[in-house]
C-alpha cells in the first residue's frame, strides 16, 4: 500500500519532510528569539520581543515617511543602475571589440572590481555632498565593474560567424552594435545586470548607513542610533523582502531571454 | 594558368589571387595565382582536399579577407569589401538564435531600410522556396541543423544576390539530408538561374550541381584542373547512379587523390614534427 501511494507521487507536497523540517527551523528560531527578549540575559531590546517587532512594523507600514525614505533609496538605485548599467556595457563593448584596450585596461578592472567601493565614500562625498547624490556615486561605481567585466567576456564569446554574417549583407557600424552585438549578448548583458543591482543595492545602502539624511539605510541608522530596536527590526525585514522580490524580478526578466536557444 | 578571356559572359572574374598567411613558421601560401571565371547562370564548383585554401578564396571573394594580391571583379567592378552583388552562406552554424525563421530571413532587408510589411512578405516568399513554410515563428533552437542551414539559406536569398556563394553549406549535414539539400539548391538554382560558386570538398556533391568544377591543389592552393561537367539537367540526385556521373566523380577523384594524401603526409609529418619538438 505504502509503495502504491509513493508511485502515484506526493499528494501534498505541502507536508513534504523538508517542508515541515523548513517551518520546525522557523518556529524553532522565533521561539528561541521569544524566550531570549524574555529572559532578562540580554540588555533591554537588544532582542526585542515579536510583539513588539509586530507593532514597529504595522507603524511603520501605516506612515508616510517610511516611503518617501523608501522612494528616495528606490530612486537611488534605480540612477545607479542606469549610470552605471550603461556605462558599464559601453565599456563592456570598447574592451570586448578592441584587444589593445582590453590588454591596458583590464587589470585595473580586475583589481578595483573587488575593491569594496565603500572606501571611495568620503570622496564622493566632497564631490556630491550628502545628499542622495553621493549614493548614486557609490552605487554606480560598485555597479560598473560587474557589468563592465560581464559584457567583454560576453563580447569575446559572440560566435564569430554571426559577425561575418553581418559584415557580409554589408551592415554598418551601428547596425552590427544594435542588430548583432548587442542581441547576440543578452545572456552576459543580464547576468552583468543582475550582479551589478545586488552591488548598487549594497553601495547605496552602506553610504546612506555612513552619512546621509534620507533613505532606507538612514532610518535604519536613526533607529539604530536613539536604540529603537523594534523598528529597526521591523526595517530590517521588509528590507530583506524586498531584496528577495527585486531578485527574483530580475531573476525572471532573465528567464524570459534564456528560453531562446543560447 | 592562362588568364580568363573577358570577351564571355562573365559575371566574376578571380585574376591571379595570390593569399600569403604569416605564422609563426614563417609564411604559408593558402592561394597560389588562381585564375578563373564564373558564367552568368553558372553553377560553378571548387572542390579540394582539406587545407588547400578554399575558405581563404571563399573569404576573399565574400570581400571578408583583403590582403590579397590579384583582382577579384564583379560585372567588371573590382572588390574589397563585401559586394551586395554577392550573398554567402557559411558552412558554420550562422542562423540567429534571438531571431525568428522570418526575421533570420527578412534581416538583410531590414539593413537596406525596407519596411517591416514588404520584407515579410519577401521573407515568407523565400521561406517558401526553401520548403519552410509553417516554421515562420520558430526560433532557430527549435530546428534541425539541415532546417537551420535552409534559413540561412534563403536568408541569402533573400537579398537577391547576382551570386550564390557557398562555402561547404552542407559539411555539418548528415548524408540524407545532405542529398536532399542538394536537390533543394539545384531545384532553386535552376528556378531562379541564379549564378552560383560552390565550395566544398565533397566530389559526389560537386559532380551533382555543377556545370564546371575547379580541382585545387594541396598547398599551395593552385589550379591543377576545371573539369566540365556535361550532364543533364533538371538534375536530381537521383543521377548520382548513372554511369556518366561515375565517370567524372573518378576522374576527379583520381585528380584529388594525390592531393589528398599529400595533405595527409604533410598534416602526419606535421604531427610528428610536433611531438619530437615537445
Amino acid at each position: 500500500m505504502a509503495e502504491t501511494g509513493r508511485l502515484t507521487g506526493n499528494p501534498a507536497p505541502a507536508l513534504s519532510p523538508v517542508t515541515l523540517l523548513r517551518a520546525a527551523i522557523i518556529l524553532g528560531v522565533l521561539a528561541i528569539w521569544e524566550f531570549l527578549s524574555h529572559s532578562g540575559w540580554l540588555y533591554r531590546d537588544v532582542v526585542p520581543s515579536l510583539l513588539a517587532i509586530g507593532r514597529a512594523l504595522l507603524e511603520l507600514l501605516t506612515h508616510g515617511e517610511y516611503y518617501f525614505n523608501l522612494g528616495v533609496t528606490t530612486a537611488e538605485v534605480g540612477f545607479a543602475l542606469l549610470v552605471g548599467g550603461v556605462a558599464g556595457v559601453a565599456a563592456g563593448i570598447l574592451l570586448g571589440a578592441n584587444r589593445f584596450l582590453a590588454k591596458a585596461f583590464e587589470p585595473y578592472l580586475y583589481y578595483l572590481g573587488p575593491t569594496p567601493k565603500i572606501i571611495f565614500f568620503p570622496i564622493m562625498i566632497m564631490y556630491f555632498g550628502v545628499g542622495p547624490e553621493s549614493k548614486v556615486a557609490l552605487g554606480t561605481l560598485s555597479c560598473f565593474f560587474p557589468v563592465a567585466l560581464s559584457v567583454a567576456a560576453g563580447m569575446r564569446q559572440i560566435d564569430r560567424v554571426l559577425i561575418r554574417v553581418g559584415y557580409s549583407f554589408r551592415a554598418n557600424t551601428w547596425q552590427m552594435v544594435m542588430k548583432i552585438y548587442l542581441p547576440a549578448m543578452r545572456h552576459p548583458i543580464i547576468n552583468g545586470v543582475r550582479l551589478g543591482l545586488g552591488v548598487a543595492l549594497i553601495g547605496v545602502l552602506l553610504a546612506e548607513t555612513k552619512l546621509s539624511n534620507k533613505g532606507i539605510g538612514f532610518l535604519i541608522i536613526q533607529a539604530y542610533s536613539i536604540f529603537d530596536m523594534p523598528r529597526m527590526y521591523a526595517m530590517l525585514i521588509v528590507l530583506f523582502v524586498l531584496s528577495i522580490g527585486a531578485n527574483a524580478l530580475v531573476g525572471r526578466l532573465g528567464g524570459l531571454h534564456s528560453i531562446k536557444r543560447t | 594558368m592562362a588568364a580568363p578571356s573577358s570577351t564571355n559572359n562573365a559575371i566574376l572574374t578571380a585574376d591571379h589571387i595570390n593569399v600569403r598567411f604569416e605564422t609563426a613558421e614563417g609564411p604559408v601560401i593558402a592561394v597560389d595565382d588562381v585564375s578563373f571565371d564564373v558564367k552568368q547562370g553558372e553553377f560553378f564548383s571548387v572542390i579540394g582536399p582539406s587545407g588547400c585554401g578554399k575558405s581563404t578564396l571563399f573569404n576573399v571573394i565574400g570581400g571578408l579577407l583583403s590582403h590579397h594580391q590579384g583582382t577579384i571583379k564583379v560585372g567588371g567592378e573590382t572588390i574589397s569589401e563585401p559586394h551586395k552583388s554577392i550573398g554567402m552562406v557559411f558552412q558554420e552554424e550562422s542562423t540567429f538564435p534571438w531571431r525568428t525563421v522570418t526575421d533570420n530571413v527578412a534581416f538583410p532587408l531590414e539593413l537596406i531600410g525596407m519596411e517591416k510589411a514588404q520584407r515579410i512578405e519577401r521573407a515568407k516568399h523565400f521561406i517558401g522556396m526553401v520548403g519552410l513554410n509553417g516554421f515562420e515563428n520558430r526560433y532557430p533552437g527549435e530546428l534541425s541543423g539541415g532546417m537551420r542551414q535552409r534559413v540561412s539559406l534563403a536568408r541569402t536569398l533573400a537579398s537577391e544576390p547576382k551570386i550564390l556563394l557557398m562555402d561547404e553549406p552542407f559539411a555539418a549535414l548528415d548524408e540524407q539530408t545532405r542529398l536532399l539539400l542538394g536537390d533543394k539548391v539545384l531545384q532553386i538554382q535552376q528556378q531562379l538561374k541564379q549564378t552560383t560558386l560552390l565550395i566544398t570538398h565533397n566530389i559526389t556533391e560537386a559532380v551533382q550541381m555543377s556545370d564546371r568544377i575547379l580541382v585545387m591543389t594541396y598547398r599551395p592552393g593552385k589550379v591543377k584542373r576545371i573539369v566540365d561537367i556535361d550532364l543533364p539537367r533538371p538534375r536530381t540526385s537521383e543521377i548520382v547512379g548513372s554511369d556518366a556521373f561515375g565517370h567524372y566523380v573518378a576522374q576527379i577523384w583520381s585528380d584529388l587523390r594525390e592531393e589528398a594524401s599529400r595533405g595527409m603526409r604533410d598534416q602526419e609529418k606535421h604531427v610528428m614534427d610536433e611531438g619530437a619538438s615537445s
